[in-house]
């Protein structure tokens, strides 16, 4: 077990990163900043993390890490110009962070594309090295 | 007629937020053509199916990449007047026999087989939503132009003389690079850099190549690319007959 390791991942992630919900543990969600915290101050639940990054895991069950990757998306567009186009598609479709949100809420194929996209990006973040 | 090897087809419509993309495949094929390809950009209002078809007619390019919104089985262009439906033979056989790059919505999943089926030699596009930014102007700045960037690294590949599969191979690696510059690299503390990861990862997971893989449209491309060689070098290499001469001479 790597204190270091998780360190250096800590260190490559961006500050809006380290603020969005990542890791799952005992059915809690926490974020790279908590674990980076927990982590050094040596504590069980900052073991359990540790473990998880080194594994290259964050979460249990698909249904848990779809839940976080729409926390995740609410909070990323929460945070954007409510109505400022954003987002276009090849099809002929903008959106603006707002219409976007409606889409992941109501559970549209687009929403879901979003959603399936945000938990390969998790995927990704907790793999960084 | 077989269609030719290095003449090129770009079409580049501009209305309807397709500047975003039709910029940024006008300046990969600004900085990637090499000499002796024949490169037809149709731009704006001449991204037209009339135009379009006339090209194909005249040049009967081996390679054509088209910015246009789709579905399913219809591919449109300028004004989103439609060029490609997947059950008009007589719309499919414009594409036979040649290399299509299509930066469209939904099509992988009827039109591009339907296109393949019918004699296209090889197919690139996608088969959900494809996305882009636009929270900044076409063109100025590196995230409106990253998702096309990536999407046209195959563009890139083919007219530096690669074969399809080695642009497919290419465009891939490109999408990974993007992602990485938006996840950890020098993009991670832009303020949307999530969303442009997503948008990233969104369409590499959904990009869809169908035909053959051993292509190079522009096979000379490729050739003079590698015969870039150092003109010190080239000065060493002929000097070597004549030292050997000056050396025949004194012995």
């Amino acid at each position: 077990m790597s204190k270091e390791l998780v360190n250096r991942w800590y260190s490559k992630i961006s500050s809006v990163e380290r603020n969005l919900p990542l890791l799952l543990v005992d059915g809690y969600a926490y974020t790279p900043q908590m674990a980076y915290d927990e982590v050094n101050r040596g504590s069980v639940l900052g073991a359990k993390m540790q473990s998880l990054i080194e594994m290259g895991k964050f979460g249990t069950s698909s249904l848990e890490e779809q839940a976080i990757a729409k926390v995740r998306l609410q909070t990323i567009l929460a945070s954007k110009p409510q109505d400022k186009p954003l987002f276009a598609t090849m099809s002929n479709k903008v959106f603006t962070a707002a219409q976007l949100m409606d889409e992941i809420n109501s559970g549209t194929l687009i929403g879901q594309q979003w959603v399936n996209g945000e938990v390969s990006r998790m995927s990704a973040l907790v793999k960084v090295r | 007629m077989p269609a030719l090897a290095n003449i090129f087809l770009f079409v580049e419509p501009d209305d309807n937020y397709l500047d975003y993309g039709s910029t940024t495949l006008h300046q990969i094929v600004e900085s990637n053509k090499q000499s002796g390809q024949d490169i037809t950009e149709l731009m704006g209002a001449e991204a037209n199916p009339t135009k379009i078809k006339a090209v194909l007619a005249a040049k009967n390019p081996l390679f054509c990449s088209m910015i246009g919104h789709g579905s399913e089985s219809i591919y449109t262009c300028q004004s989103l007047a439609p060029l490609l439906h997947a059950e008009n033979v007589t719309e499919l056989a414009l594409i036979s026999g040649r290399v299509l790059d299509l930066c469209s919505c939904l099509t992988a999943t009827t039109l591009g087989p339907a296109l393949v089926d019918s004699g296209t030699t090889a197919y690139v596009g996608y088969r959900q939503e494809f996305w882009f930014y636009i929270g900044d102007a076409a063109g100025s700045t590196r995230a409106v132009n990253s998702p096309f960037l990536a999407e046209f690294q195959f563009v890139a590949s083919i007219l530096r003389g690669k074969s399809t599969g080695e642009a497919r191979t290419a465009q891939l690696a490109k999408y990974d690079e993007e992602i990485a510059y938006w996840t950890t690299g020098e993009g991670k503390n832009h303020a949307d850099a999530s969303e442009l990861a997503q948008i990233l990862t969104l369409n590499k997971s959904i990009s869809v190549f169908l035909g053959e893989s051993s292509v190079a449209p522009s096979p000379q491309a490729g050739t003079l690319a590698g015969m870039q060689i150092n003109p010190a070098i080239t000065f060493g290499v002929a000097a070597i007959p004549l030292a050997y001469l000056i050396y025949e001479a004194l012995i």
